[in-house]
Protein backbone atom coordinates (compact mmCIF):
# COMPACT_ATOMS: atom_id res chain seq x y z
CA UNK A 1 0.00 0.00 0.00
CA UNK A 2 1.18 3.21 -0.96
CA UNK A 3 1.06 6.87 0.61
CA UNK A 4 -1.57 8.19 -1.11
CA UNK A 5 -3.78 4.90 -0.17
CA UNK A 6 -2.84 5.21 3.68
CA UNK A 7 -2.93 8.65 4.05
CA UNK A 8 -6.91 9.29 2.93
CA UNK A 9 -7.45 6.47 5.70
CA UNK A 10 -5.25 7.81 8.74
CA UNK A 11 -8.59 9.57 10.30
CA UNK A 12 -10.17 6.75 10.22
CA UNK A 13 -6.95 4.16 11.55
CA UNK A 14 -6.94 7.47 14.53
CA UNK A 15 -10.34 7.06 15.34
CA UNK A 16 -10.24 2.98 15.39
CA UNK A 17 -12.90 2.88 12.62
CA UNK A 18 -10.94 0.55 10.49
CA UNK A 19 -11.22 -3.00 10.51
CA UNK A 20 -8.56 -5.05 11.23
CA UNK A 21 -7.13 -5.74 7.73
CA UNK A 22 -6.94 -2.63 6.85
CA UNK A 23 -5.71 -1.40 10.49
CA UNK A 24 -2.94 -4.08 10.02
CA UNK A 25 -1.97 -2.59 6.75
CA UNK A 26 -2.14 1.02 7.83
CA UNK A 27 -0.28 0.56 10.97
CA UNK A 28 1.95 -2.07 8.90
CA UNK A 29 3.02 1.49 6.60
CA UNK A 30 3.37 3.70 9.80
CA UNK A 31 6.33 1.27 11.06
CA UNK A 32 8.07 2.07 7.70
CA UNK A 33 7.52 5.19 6.71
CA UNK A 34 8.52 8.29 8.01
CA UNK A 35 6.31 10.88 6.26
CA UNK A 36 3.65 9.06 7.28
CA UNK A 37 4.17 8.67 10.62
CA UNK A 38 4.74 12.50 11.08
CA UNK A 39 1.36 13.25 9.24
CA UNK A 40 -0.39 10.98 11.67
CA UNK A 41 1.81 12.62 14.90
CA UNK A 42 0.52 15.75 13.65
CA UNK A 43 -3.38 14.86 13.23
CA UNK A 44 -2.84 13.50 16.33
CA UNK A 45 -1.50 16.82 18.00
CA UNK A 46 -4.04 18.71 16.13
CA UNK A 47 -7.02 17.18 17.38
CA UNK A 48 -5.61 17.64 21.27
CA UNK A 49 -5.22 21.09 20.41
CA UNK A 50 -8.83 21.12 19.00
CA UNK A 51 -10.11 19.16 22.71
CA UNK A 52 -8.46 22.09 23.97
CA UNK A 53 -10.89 24.53 22.42
CA UNK A 54 -14.13 26.32 23.84
CA UNK A 55 -17.42 24.28 24.15
CA UNK A 56 -19.64 26.25 21.80
CA UNK A 57 -23.34 26.37 23.12
CA UNK A 58 -25.98 26.05 20.85
CA UNK A 59 -28.31 29.29 20.27
CA UNK A 60 -31.53 28.86 22.58
CA UNK A 61 -33.72 28.71 19.76
CA UNK A 62 -32.21 25.55 18.47
CA UNK A 63 -32.51 23.95 21.76
CA UNK A 64 -36.44 25.26 22.20
CA UNK A 65 -37.17 23.86 18.75
CA UNK A 66 -35.64 20.42 19.90
CA UNK A 67 -37.97 20.74 22.44
CA UNK A 68 -41.56 21.72 21.08
CA UNK A 69 -40.82 18.62 17.91
CA UNK A 70 -40.53 16.28 20.90
CA UNK A 71 -43.33 17.30 22.78
CA UNK A 72 -45.26 17.05 19.36
CA UNK A 73 -44.26 13.19 18.84
CA UNK A 74 -45.27 12.53 22.54
CA UNK A 75 -48.79 14.15 22.21
CA UNK A 76 -48.99 11.89 19.08
CA UNK A 77 -47.84 8.55 20.86
CA UNK A 78 -50.31 9.58 23.84
CA UNK A 79 -53.44 9.90 20.89
CA UNK A 80 -52.20 6.54 19.12
CA UNK A 81 -54.72 3.47 20.34
CA UNK A 82 -53.26 0.89 23.24
CA UNK A 83 -52.36 -1.96 21.20
CA UNK A 84 -50.29 0.20 18.50
CA UNK A 85 -48.14 1.45 21.71
CA UNK A 86 -48.35 -2.38 23.00
CA UNK A 87 -47.32 -3.55 19.29
CA UNK A 88 -44.32 -0.65 18.99
CA UNK A 89 -42.90 -1.87 22.48
CA UNK A 90 -42.58 -5.47 21.01
CA UNK A 91 -41.94 -4.77 17.56
CA UNK A 92 -38.30 -4.07 17.86
CA UNK A 93 -37.61 -6.98 19.90
CA UNK A 94 -39.16 -9.37 17.40
CA UNK A 95 -35.97 -10.17 15.70
CA UNK A 96 -34.20 -10.50 18.82
CA UNK A 97 -36.13 -13.25 20.02
CA UNK A 98 -35.97 -14.78 16.70
CA UNK A 99 -32.40 -14.86 17.07
CA UNK A 100 -32.48 -16.33 20.09
CA UNK A 101 -34.94 -18.84 19.47
CA UNK A 102 -32.06 -20.15 16.22
CA UNK A 103 -29.36 -20.24 19.08
CA UNK A 104 -31.05 -22.16 21.54
CA UNK A 105 -32.19 -24.81 18.85
CA UNK A 106 -28.69 -24.44 18.07
CA UNK A 107 -27.47 -25.62 21.45
CA UNK A 108 -30.42 -28.39 21.95
CA UNK A 109 -28.78 -30.14 18.68
CA UNK A 110 -25.48 -29.46 19.43
CA UNK A 111 -25.66 -31.15 23.26
CA UNK A 112 -28.15 -33.95 21.47
CA UNK A 113 -25.38 -35.03 18.97
CA UNK A 114 -22.96 -35.14 21.58
CA UNK A 115 -24.58 -37.11 23.97
CA UNK A 116 -25.68 -39.83 21.73
CA UNK A 117 -22.28 -39.83 19.50
CA UNK A 118 -21.86 -43.20 21.04
CA UNK A 119 -18.96 -45.18 22.49
CA UNK A 120 -16.95 -45.64 19.23
CA UNK A 121 -15.94 -41.32 19.35
CA UNK A 122 -11.64 -42.27 20.47
CA UNK A 123 -10.36 -40.47 23.49
CA UNK A 124 -7.73 -38.54 22.94
CA UNK A 125 -4.23 -39.88 23.63
CA UNK A 126 -3.13 -36.27 25.33
CA UNK A 127 -5.41 -34.67 27.40
CA UNK A 128 -6.34 -31.67 25.39
CA UNK A 129 -6.62 -27.72 26.53
CA UNK A 130 -10.09 -27.32 27.93
CA UNK A 131 -12.21 -24.82 26.91
CA UNK A 132 -13.01 -21.75 29.25
CA UNK A 133 -15.54 -19.28 29.10
CA UNK A 134 -14.26 -15.85 26.90
CA UNK A 135 -14.54 -12.92 29.41
CA UNK A 136 -17.18 -10.47 29.08
CA UNK A 137 -15.85 -6.78 28.41
CA UNK A 138 -14.25 -5.15 30.65
CA UNK A 139 -16.21 -2.42 31.76
CA UNK A 140 -16.61 -0.19 34.57
CA UNK A 141 -19.48 1.79 35.36
CA UNK A 142 -19.39 5.50 36.49
CA UNK A 143 -19.26 8.93 34.82
CA UNK A 144 -16.87 8.50 33.42
CA UNK A 145 -15.94 4.75 31.55
CA UNK A 146 -12.92 3.91 29.97
CA UNK A 147 -14.35 0.87 27.95
CA UNK A 148 -11.93 -1.88 26.83
CA UNK A 149 -12.56 -4.63 24.68
CA UNK A 150 -16.46 -3.50 24.08
CA UNK A 151 -15.93 -3.65 20.27
CA UNK A 152 -15.91 -6.93 19.09
CA UNK A 153 -15.48 -6.19 15.71
CA UNK A 154 -12.36 -4.68 16.56
CA UNK A 155 -8.68 -6.48 17.13
CA UNK A 156 -6.97 -6.94 19.91
CA UNK A 157 -3.95 -5.03 18.36
CA UNK A 158 -6.20 -2.38 16.81
CA UNK A 159 -8.04 -1.67 20.33
CA UNK A 160 -4.21 -1.57 21.99
CA UNK A 161 -3.02 1.21 19.73
CA UNK A 162 -5.77 3.45 20.13
CA UNK A 163 -5.82 2.68 24.01
CA UNK A 164 -3.83 6.26 25.15
CA UNK A 165 -5.48 8.11 22.61
CA UNK A 166 -8.83 7.13 24.54
CA UNK A 167 -7.18 7.40 27.66
CA UNK A 168 -5.68 11.08 26.74
CA UNK A 169 -8.79 12.07 25.34
CA UNK A 170 -10.63 11.78 28.71
CA UNK A 171 -7.87 13.43 30.58
CA UNK A 172 -8.77 15.98 27.94
CA UNK A 173 -12.35 16.02 28.79
CA UNK A 174 -12.22 16.08 32.14
CA UNK A 175 -9.69 19.54 31.64
CA UNK A 176 -12.02 21.27 29.76
CA UNK A 177 -14.79 20.19 32.67
CA UNK A 178 -12.87 21.96 35.02
CA UNK A 179 -11.88 24.52 33.09
CA UNK A 180 -15.04 25.91 33.14
CA UNK A 181 -15.78 25.00 36.97
CA UNK A 182 -12.62 27.37 37.27
CA UNK A 183 -14.18 30.10 35.27
CA UNK A 184 -17.30 30.31 37.75
CA UNK A 185 -15.06 31.07 40.48
CA UNK A 186 -13.33 33.26 38.48
CA UNK A 187 -15.61 35.91 39.88
CA UNK A 188 -14.13 35.63 42.89
CA UNK A 189 -10.68 36.53 41.95
CA UNK A 190 -8.32 39.63 41.43
CA UNK A 191 -7.11 40.44 38.27
CA UNK A 192 -3.87 39.58 39.32
CA UNK A 193 -5.22 36.41 40.23
CA UNK A 194 -6.81 35.97 36.89
CA UNK A 195 -3.49 36.33 34.97
CA UNK A 196 -1.71 34.48 36.99
CA UNK A 197 -4.37 31.10 36.91
CA UNK A 198 -4.23 32.41 32.64
CA UNK A 199 -0.14 32.14 32.47
CA UNK A 200 -0.24 28.99 34.44
CA UNK A 201 -2.92 27.35 32.77
CA UNK A 202 -0.75 28.13 28.92
CA UNK A 203 2.00 26.67 30.16
CA UNK A 204 0.94 23.46 31.71
CA UNK A 205 -0.78 23.18 27.93
CA UNK A 206 2.33 23.95 26.61
CA UNK A 207 3.86 21.12 28.55
CA UNK A 208 0.90 19.13 27.53
CA UNK A 209 1.70 19.79 23.54
CA UNK A 210 5.61 19.12 24.41
CA UNK A 211 4.96 16.04 25.86
CA UNK A 212 5.41 12.64 24.15
CA UNK A 213 2.30 10.30 22.79
CA UNK A 214 0.82 7.93 25.48
CA UNK A 215 1.89 8.43 29.59
CA UNK A 216 4.37 11.29 29.38
CA UNK A 217 1.34 13.46 27.46
CA UNK A 218 -1.53 11.78 30.09
CA UNK A 219 1.22 12.80 33.01
CA UNK A 220 0.99 16.67 31.46
CA UNK A 221 -2.68 16.39 31.29
CA UNK A 222 -2.64 15.02 35.08
CA UNK A 223 -0.97 17.94 36.01
CA UNK A 224 -3.37 20.28 33.95
CA UNK A 225 -6.40 18.62 35.83
CA UNK A 226 -4.60 18.97 39.52
CA UNK A 227 -3.99 23.02 38.94
CA UNK A 228 -7.28 22.81 37.43
CA UNK A 229 -9.40 21.11 39.97
CA UNK A 230 -7.73 23.46 42.87
CA UNK A 231 -8.36 26.68 40.95
CA UNK A 232 -12.20 25.07 41.19
CA UNK A 233 -12.27 23.89 44.52
CA UNK A 234 -10.18 26.35 46.71
CA UNK A 235 -9.99 29.67 44.71
CA UNK A 236 -7.86 32.24 45.86
CA UNK A 237 -6.19 29.55 48.12
CA UNK A 238 -4.87 27.24 45.14
CA UNK A 239 -4.15 30.68 43.21
CA UNK A 240 -1.90 31.99 46.00
CA UNK A 241 -0.17 28.40 46.49
CA UNK A 242 0.16 27.98 42.16
CA UNK A 243 -2.52 24.99 42.66
CA UNK A 244 -0.60 23.04 45.60
CA UNK B 1 1.12 -28.73 17.92
CA UNK B 2 2.71 -27.68 21.62
CA UNK B 3 4.58 -24.67 21.77
CA UNK B 4 8.54 -24.67 23.11
CA UNK B 5 8.30 -21.41 24.68
CA UNK B 6 5.82 -19.00 25.91
CA UNK B 7 7.83 -16.22 27.24
CA UNK B 8 9.85 -14.33 25.26
CA UNK B 9 12.51 -13.01 27.54
CA UNK B 10 14.03 -10.04 24.85
CA UNK B 11 17.37 -9.66 26.36
CA UNK B 12 18.60 -6.55 24.86
CA UNK B 13 22.10 -6.87 23.77
CA UNK B 14 23.59 -4.32 26.54
CA UNK B 15 21.98 -6.18 28.88
CA UNK B 16 24.07 -9.27 27.60
CA UNK B 17 27.02 -8.02 28.28
CA UNK B 18 26.43 -6.29 31.57
CA UNK B 19 23.79 -8.94 32.39
CA UNK B 20 22.00 -7.72 36.15
CA UNK B 21 19.64 -10.92 36.21
CA UNK B 22 19.35 -14.36 34.30
CA UNK B 23 16.31 -15.53 33.12
CA UNK B 24 15.70 -19.53 32.57
CA UNK B 25 13.52 -21.57 30.27
CA UNK B 26 9.72 -21.06 32.08
CA UNK B 27 8.34 -24.01 33.73
CA UNK B 28 4.82 -24.71 31.55
CA UNK B 29 1.16 -25.90 32.43
CA UNK B 30 -1.64 -26.26 31.19
CA UNK B 31 -4.91 -26.67 33.31
CA UNK B 32 -7.91 -28.03 31.58
CA UNK B 33 -11.25 -25.68 32.09
CA UNK B 34 -14.64 -26.14 31.69
CA UNK B 35 -16.92 -25.24 29.76
CA UNK B 36 -17.31 -23.12 27.51
CA UNK B 37 -14.71 -22.27 24.09
CA UNK B 38 -11.01 -20.91 24.81
CA UNK B 39 -8.16 -21.73 26.03
CA UNK B 40 -5.88 -20.99 29.36
CA UNK B 41 -2.20 -21.13 29.45
CA UNK B 42 0.12 -20.90 32.75
CA UNK B 43 3.79 -20.35 32.54
CA UNK B 44 6.20 -19.62 35.57
CA UNK B 45 9.59 -18.04 35.33
CA UNK B 46 12.07 -16.87 38.02
CA UNK B 47 14.74 -14.34 37.21
CA UNK B 48 17.82 -14.39 39.33
CA UNK B 49 19.47 -11.27 39.91
CA UNK B 50 22.84 -11.39 38.21
CA UNK B 51 25.80 -8.61 39.23
CA UNK B 52 23.44 -6.33 40.66
CA UNK B 53 20.22 -6.54 42.75
CA UNK B 54 17.10 -5.84 41.20
CA UNK B 55 16.57 -2.06 42.02
CA UNK B 56 12.81 -1.69 39.97
CA UNK B 57 10.03 -3.48 38.31
CA UNK B 58 8.93 -1.53 35.21
CA UNK B 59 5.69 -3.44 34.64
CA UNK B 60 2.85 -2.58 32.01
CA UNK B 61 0.43 -4.71 31.23
CA UNK B 62 -3.12 -3.84 29.11
CA UNK B 63 -4.30 -7.01 28.80
CA UNK B 64 -5.00 -8.17 31.84
CA UNK B 65 -4.37 -7.70 35.96
CA UNK B 66 -0.88 -7.52 37.87
CA UNK B 67 -0.52 -8.83 41.49
CA UNK B 68 2.92 -7.77 42.78
CA UNK B 69 3.81 -9.45 46.60
CA UNK B 70 7.50 -8.65 48.24
CA UNK B 71 9.68 -11.06 49.88
CA UNK B 72 12.51 -11.36 51.32
CA UNK B 73 14.34 -12.97 48.63
CA UNK B 74 16.36 -11.51 45.73
CA UNK B 75 14.74 -13.10 42.74
CA UNK B 76 12.05 -12.10 40.57
CA UNK B 77 9.22 -14.91 40.06
CA UNK B 78 6.31 -13.95 37.79
CA UNK B 79 3.41 -16.79 36.87
CA UNK B 80 1.82 -15.56 33.93
CA UNK B 81 -1.80 -16.66 32.80
CA UNK B 82 -2.69 -16.64 29.45
CA UNK B 83 -6.21 -16.66 28.20
CA UNK B 84 -7.31 -16.60 24.36
CA UNK B 85 -10.51 -18.23 22.45
CA UNK B 86 -7.84 -20.73 20.30
CA UNK B 87 -4.51 -22.33 19.90
CA UNK B 88 -3.46 -19.45 17.88
CA UNK B 89 -4.59 -16.86 19.75
CA UNK B 90 -2.24 -17.75 22.69
CA UNK B 91 0.53 -17.84 20.53
CA UNK B 92 -0.37 -14.16 19.69
CA UNK B 93 0.14 -13.18 23.61
CA UNK B 94 3.48 -12.21 24.56
CA UNK B 95 5.32 -11.55 28.02
CA UNK B 96 8.55 -9.33 27.16
CA UNK B 97 10.93 -9.34 30.16
CA UNK B 98 14.09 -7.05 29.62
CA UNK B 99 16.59 -7.18 32.49
CA UNK B 100 18.60 -3.33 32.50
CA UNK B 101 21.92 -3.24 33.38
CA UNK B 102 21.04 -0.68 35.87
CA UNK B 103 18.89 -3.36 38.25
CA UNK B 104 15.70 -2.34 36.78
CA UNK B 105 13.75 -5.15 35.14
CA UNK B 106 11.11 -4.20 32.43
CA UNK B 107 8.06 -6.72 32.12
CA UNK B 108 5.48 -5.79 29.22
CA UNK B 109 2.80 -7.73 27.70
CA UNK B 110 1.67 -7.29 24.20
CA UNK B 111 -0.82 -9.13 21.40
CA UNK B 112 1.05 -9.78 18.32
CA UNK B 113 -1.23 -8.39 15.11
CA UNK B 114 -1.05 -8.30 11.15
CA UNK B 115 -2.70 -10.05 8.35
CA UNK B 116 -1.89 -13.48 9.14
CA UNK B 117 -4.12 -13.35 12.50
CA UNK B 118 -7.95 -13.83 12.26
CA UNK B 119 -9.42 -11.05 13.86
CA UNK B 120 -9.78 -11.36 17.99
CA UNK B 121 -11.54 -9.11 20.02
CA UNK B 122 -9.34 -7.75 23.09
CA UNK B 123 -12.27 -9.19 25.81
CA UNK B 124 -11.24 -12.72 24.49
CA UNK B 125 -7.47 -11.95 25.20
CA UNK B 126 -6.27 -11.54 28.81
CA UNK B 127 -3.20 -11.99 30.20
CA UNK B 128 -2.86 -11.97 34.25
CA UNK B 129 0.79 -11.29 35.73
CA UNK B 130 1.31 -12.13 39.05
CA UNK B 131 5.18 -11.43 40.49
CA UNK B 132 7.34 -11.89 43.75
CA UNK B 133 9.55 -9.27 44.07
CA UNK B 134 12.15 -8.49 46.21
CA UNK B 135 11.09 -6.04 48.68
CA UNK B 136 13.15 -3.55 48.24
CA UNK B 137 12.00 -2.93 44.57
CA UNK B 138 10.73 -0.12 43.20
CA UNK B 139 7.34 -0.17 41.74
CA UNK B 140 6.14 1.16 38.25
CA UNK B 141 3.02 -0.68 36.85
CA UNK B 142 0.70 0.19 34.63
CA UNK B 143 -2.84 -1.61 33.92
CA UNK B 144 -5.60 -0.73 31.58
CA UNK B 145 -9.05 -2.46 32.99
CA UNK B 146 -7.35 -4.78 34.77
CA UNK B 147 -6.66 -4.95 38.71
CA UNK B 148 -3.25 -3.40 39.91
CA UNK B 149 -2.66 -5.06 43.16
CA UNK B 150 0.72 -4.07 45.49
CA UNK B 151 1.41 -5.83 48.92
CA UNK B 152 4.47 -5.57 51.10
CA UNK B 153 7.00 -3.62 49.48
CA UNK B 154 9.62 -1.31 50.85
CA UNK B 155 10.31 1.39 48.13
CA UNK B 156 7.17 2.75 47.27
CA UNK B 157 5.78 2.70 44.01
CA UNK B 158 3.93 4.51 40.80
CA UNK B 159 1.12 2.72 39.23
CA UNK B 160 -1.16 3.94 36.63
CA UNK B 161 -4.63 2.30 35.50
CA UNK B 162 -7.42 3.55 32.92
CA UNK B 163 -10.53 1.54 34.86
CA UNK B 164 -9.28 -1.15 36.90
CA UNK B 165 -9.30 -0.96 40.43
CA UNK B 166 -5.54 -0.04 42.30
CA UNK B 167 -4.70 -1.44 46.31
CA UNK B 168 -1.93 -0.68 47.76
CA UNK B 169 -1.15 -2.25 51.16
CA UNK B 170 1.74 -2.89 53.67
CA UNK B 171 3.69 -0.68 51.58
CA UNK B 172 6.79 1.59 52.47
CA UNK B 173 8.28 4.18 50.26
CA UNK B 174 6.40 7.07 48.45
CA UNK B 175 3.69 5.82 46.36
CA UNK B 176 1.62 7.96 43.49
CA UNK B 177 -1.24 6.21 42.51
CA UNK B 178 -3.46 7.80 39.01
CA UNK B 179 -6.48 6.07 37.25
CA UNK B 180 -9.60 7.27 35.32
CA UNK B 181 -11.92 5.76 36.49
CA UNK B 182 -10.61 2.93 38.75
CA UNK B 183 -11.25 2.50 42.38
CA UNK B 184 -8.36 3.17 44.54
CA UNK B 185 -7.26 1.59 47.95
CA UNK B 186 -4.26 2.37 49.64
CA UNK B 187 -3.76 0.43 53.57
CA UNK B 188 -0.35 1.03 55.49
CA UNK B 189 0.78 2.75 53.83
CA UNK B 190 3.94 4.43 55.19
CA UNK B 191 5.49 7.07 53.07
CA UNK B 192 4.17 10.27 50.87
CA UNK B 193 0.89 9.30 48.91
CA UNK B 194 -0.26 11.11 45.85
CA UNK B 195 -3.61 9.54 45.18
CA UNK B 196 -5.71 10.91 41.40
CA UNK B 197 -8.37 10.02 39.98
CA UNK B 198 -11.25 11.29 38.14
CA UNK B 199 -14.16 9.62 38.63
CA UNK B 200 -13.61 6.97 41.09
CA UNK B 201 -13.50 6.57 44.62
CA UNK B 202 -10.21 7.02 46.72
CA UNK B 203 -10.26 4.81 50.38
CA UNK B 204 -7.11 5.62 52.53
CA UNK B 205 -6.46 3.15 55.84
CA UNK B 206 -3.40 3.94 57.90
CA UNK B 207 -1.41 6.14 55.94
CA UNK B 208 1.48 7.73 57.65
CA UNK B 209 4.15 9.97 55.76
CA UNK B 210 5.37 13.34 55.00
CA UNK B 211 2.29 14.18 52.55
CA UNK B 212 -0.54 13.04 51.70
CA UNK B 213 -2.21 14.52 48.49
CA UNK B 214 -5.30 12.98 47.45
CA UNK B 215 -7.99 13.90 44.70
CA UNK B 216 -10.79 12.90 42.96
CA UNK B 217 -13.36 14.57 40.46
CA UNK B 218 -16.83 12.63 40.64
CA UNK B 219 -15.80 10.49 43.38
CA UNK B 220 -15.73 10.01 47.76
CA UNK B 221 -12.75 10.17 49.90
CA UNK B 222 -12.76 8.41 53.05
CA UNK B 223 -9.84 8.53 55.02
CA UNK B 224 -8.72 6.52 58.28
CA UNK B 225 -5.89 6.36 60.48
CA UNK B 226 -4.67 9.01 58.62
CA UNK B 227 -1.61 10.33 60.24
CA UNK B 228 0.92 13.21 58.06
CA UNK B 229 2.45 16.48 58.04
CA UNK B 230 1.08 17.58 55.38
CA UNK B 231 -2.56 16.84 53.93
CA UNK B 232 -4.50 18.08 51.05
CA UNK B 233 -7.97 16.38 50.13
CA UNK B 234 -9.71 17.88 47.04
CA UNK B 235 -13.00 16.42 44.99
CA UNK B 236 -15.00 18.33 43.02
CA UNK B 237 -18.28 16.58 43.17
CA UNK B 238 -17.41 13.76 45.74
CA UNK B 239 -17.90 13.90 49.93
CA UNK B 240 -14.47 13.99 51.71
CA UNK B 241 -14.38 12.35 55.29
CA UNK B 242 -11.20 12.08 56.95
CA UNK B 243 -10.38 10.53 60.71
CA UNK B 244 -6.68 11.20 61.53
CA UNK B 245 -3.95 12.83 63.67
CA UNK B 246 -3.20 16.94 63.79
CA UNK B 247 0.57 17.14 63.65
CA UNK B 248 2.65 19.85 65.17
CA UNK B 249 3.35 22.55 62.60
CA UNK B 250 1.06 20.32 60.38
CA UNK B 251 -0.98 21.85 57.65
CA UNK B 252 -4.37 19.94 56.55
CA UNK B 253 -6.73 21.26 53.88
CA UNK B 254 -9.74 19.54 53.06
CA UNK B 255 -11.89 21.18 50.19
CA UNK B 256 -14.88 20.40 47.89
CA UNK B 257 -16.55 21.91 45.51
CA UNK B 258 -20.04 20.40 45.93
CA UNK B 259 -19.29 17.31 48.57
CA UNK B 260 -19.44 17.50 52.16
CA UNK B 261 -16.80 17.50 54.19
CA UNK B 262 -16.47 15.38 57.36
CA UNK B 263 -12.82 16.22 59.59
CA UNK B 264 -12.67 14.54 62.74
CA UNK B 265 -9.30 14.62 64.33
CA UNK B 266 -7.40 13.53 67.55
CA UNK B 267 -5.02 16.82 68.67
CA UNK B 268 -1.44 17.08 69.09
CA UNK B 269 -0.98 20.83 70.56
CA UNK B 270 -2.53 23.94 69.22
CA UNK B 271 -4.83 23.81 66.39
CA UNK B 272 -5.89 26.77 64.39
CA UNK B 273 -8.51 26.03 62.20
CA UNK B 274 -10.67 28.08 59.30
CA UNK B 275 -13.62 26.29 57.68
CA UNK B 276 -16.16 27.46 55.12
CA UNK B 277 -19.24 25.54 54.08
CA UNK B 278 -22.92 26.53 53.40
CA UNK B 279 -23.39 25.03 57.00
CA UNK B 280 -20.10 24.87 59.10
CA UNK B 281 -20.64 22.79 62.30
CA UNK B 282 -16.80 22.81 64.52
CA UNK B 283 -18.31 20.93 67.50
CA UNK B 284 -18.26 21.19 71.23
CA UNK B 285 -14.53 21.54 71.01
CA UNK B 286 -14.51 24.43 69.69
CA UNK B 287 -16.94 26.76 71.47
CA UNK B 288 -15.17 30.43 70.19
CA UNK B 289 -15.39 29.97 66.55
CA UNK B 290 -16.04 33.12 64.70
CA UNK B 291 -17.72 33.83 61.71
CA UNK B 292 -15.39 36.22 59.58
CA UNK B 293 -17.42 38.79 57.38
CA UNK B 294 -16.36 36.62 54.21
CA UNK B 295 -18.10 33.67 55.54
CA UNK B 296 -15.16 31.77 57.38
CA UNK B 297 -15.60 30.55 60.58
CA UNK B 298 -12.16 30.70 62.36
CA UNK B 299 -11.42 28.98 65.70
CA UNK B 300 -8.66 28.16 68.09
CA UNK B 301 -7.75 25.34 70.25
CA UNK B 302 -5.14 25.01 72.84
CA UNK B 303 -2.45 27.03 73.67
CA UNK B 304 -0.17 28.69 70.93
CA UNK B 305 3.04 28.09 72.63
CA UNK B 306 6.83 28.23 70.87
CA UNK B 307 5.99 25.54 68.40
CA UNK B 308 3.13 26.59 65.45
CA UNK B 309 0.22 25.68 65.95
CA UNK B 310 -0.84 23.36 63.57
CA UNK B 311 -3.41 24.70 60.55
CA UNK B 312 -6.59 22.97 59.43
CA UNK B 313 -8.89 24.47 56.59
CA UNK B 314 -12.19 23.00 55.69
CA UNK B 315 -13.97 24.13 53.01
CA UNK B 316 -17.48 23.20 50.65
CA UNK B 317 -18.77 26.14 48.01
CA UNK B 318 -22.25 23.98 47.85
CA UNK B 319 -21.78 21.60 50.63
CA UNK B 320 -21.47 21.56 54.36
CA UNK B 321 -18.79 21.13 56.77
CA UNK B 322 -18.00 19.50 60.04
CA UNK B 323 -15.04 19.30 62.43
CA UNK B 324 -14.96 17.55 65.44
CA UNK B 325 -12.09 16.83 68.09
CA UNK B 326 -11.68 12.80 68.99
CA UNK B 327 -10.29 13.01 73.01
Amino acid sequence: MSCDDVRPRLTAYLDGDLDAERGSVVRGHLRTCDACRQVATDEAALRDELRLLPAVDPPPSMWAGIQARLGEEEVAHARRPAWRRALARWAPSAPRFAAGGLVAATAIAVLWWRSHRGPEAPAPATPEPAPIAANPPNKVTGPTQVEVGGDVSVDVTVDLAGEAARVTAHYGDEAEELLARAGEARALWTGEQKDAFDAHVVELRGAITAAAEGRPRQRAWRELIRYLRGAAVRDEVALAGGGQ
Amino acid sequence: MRRALLIVCALTAAAAADTPASAPAPKLERTPVTPAPGMIERARLEIQPGGRAIKQLAIENPLGNVKVEGYDGTSIMIETRKQAPDEEGLERLRVSLVPNPDGTVRITTTADGGKEFKNVSRANMRIDLIIRAPRDARIEAAVSAGSLEVINMDAGGDLDTASGPISVRNVSGGVSTHSVSGATSLTQVFGSVDAQTISSNVDLDTIGGERLIASASRGKIAGRRVRARHIELTTTDGAISLEGESTLRGRIVVASLRGDVDVRLRRQGAVTIRARGTKVNLGSATPFAKTQQDGWVESQLGQIGKTAPAFVELRSRYGTVQFAIIE
